[in-house]
């Protein structure tokens, strides 16, 4: 007999059942954990950033860009067009607005209205705001046009879902 | 605004704002395939440029339910069509118009109660495409600032 620590052979076979078991058993259960834990993982929509322009592009200026996004809407999955008035503050930070009007949704265009060289103006019933989207009081918006969501990746700006301002002025 | 659940009721509750129609004339005739090829290609076309006009003035243009009829018989179908503008104006609209891309529209013209846009439109093609993408686009710009000149 030496004196060194011997297995017995009951042990080995302990040890050796208890790690192929364990590695069976671990087999089995990660892809059920997977599937548990796999709506978390999901990207979610909402967060989608999209490339629109390079930042060299951008002007002090508000320009409209337009890109496409895929949207689920009930029974029907199609591209479609967003749009978005941008431009730089002096600051250098950049404004990213939806040219959606609050009033019943036309279309805003920048300094259409040669009375008002400087706001954003709605053609259907005369609503206007100022550069910075915030609409003007006695005209039939109530409330700031939405911002959009936006990040700037190696000189491309990247716009993500538009987001409302409340009740404004 | 579109005919559907939500925009309809949007309309009921801010119907002063609202005063522009378009009702999108659209003819078919099932005797020669070629010519159902040609109008099935036309409407989709039609339909594309109403809805286009329509998201640039949403707030202020309603688009009214397609009126289909059977190509040729256009004299026959100018009451249908007045009936049908009677029924819009008495909401009231103060505009109503016509889109089409049938030109035998334009000799009635002065027997219709609302005013014809007649569109040069195409005769077939792929409206996926990117030339007829921005042909409609062009086209659609200067529709929009066509009816802006009436308000």
């Amino acid at each position: 007999m030496s004196d060194k620590k011997q297995v017995s052979r009951r042990q080995f076979l302990n040890y050796s059942l208890t790690g192929v078991g364990g590695f069976m058993a671990a087999g089995m259960l990660a892809p059920m954990v997977r599937f548990a834990i796999d709506p978390v993982l999901q990207p979610s929509a909402a967060g989608k950033f999209k490339a629109v322009v390079e930042e060299s592009e951008l002007t002090s200026e508000p320009q409209r860009f337009t890109w496409k996004i895929n949207q689920k809407d009930g029974w029907y999955e199609s591209e479609v067009e967003k749009s978005a008035w941008v431009y730089k503050k002096e600051n250098g930070e950049i404004v990213a607005l939806s040219p959606i009007c609050t009033h019943l949704g036309c279309t805003v265009d920048w300094a259409s209205n040669e009375e008002y060289p400087n706001q954003f103006y709605c053609p259907c019933h005369g609503g206007r705001y100022k550069k910075n989207g915030v609409n003007i009081p006695n005209t039939p918006p109530t409330a700031p046009l939405p911002l959009y969501e936006h990040k700037v990746e190696e000189g491309m700006l990247y716009l993500g879902q538009a987001k409302s301002r409340g009740s404004g002025v | 605004m579109r005919w559907n659940q939500e925009d309809i009721s949007l309309y009921a509750e801010s119907k002063e704002y609202i005063d522009t129609m378009i009702i999108p004339l659209i003819p078919f005739d099932v005797q020669k395939d070629e010519l159902m090829k040609k109008q099935a290609f036309q409407k989709e076309l039609l339909k594309l440029f109403a809805s286009e006009v329509e998201k640039e003035y949403k707030g202020r243009i309603l688009l009214a339910p397609e009126y289909h009829y059977i190509s040729g018989r256009h004299k026959e179908e100018v009451d249908r069509v007045n009936h049908w503008i009677g029924q819009f104006t008495n909401l009231p609209f103060d505009h109503i118009f016509l889109f089409t891309l049938d030109m035998n529209w334009r000799k009635l013209s002065n027997d219709l109660q609302g005013e014809i846009v007649w569109l040069p439109g195409l005769q077939s093609g792929n409206l996926q495409s990117s030339e007829v993408q921005s042909f409609i686009k062009e086209q659609v710009s200067q529709i929009a600032e066509m009816i802006r000149s009436y308000w």
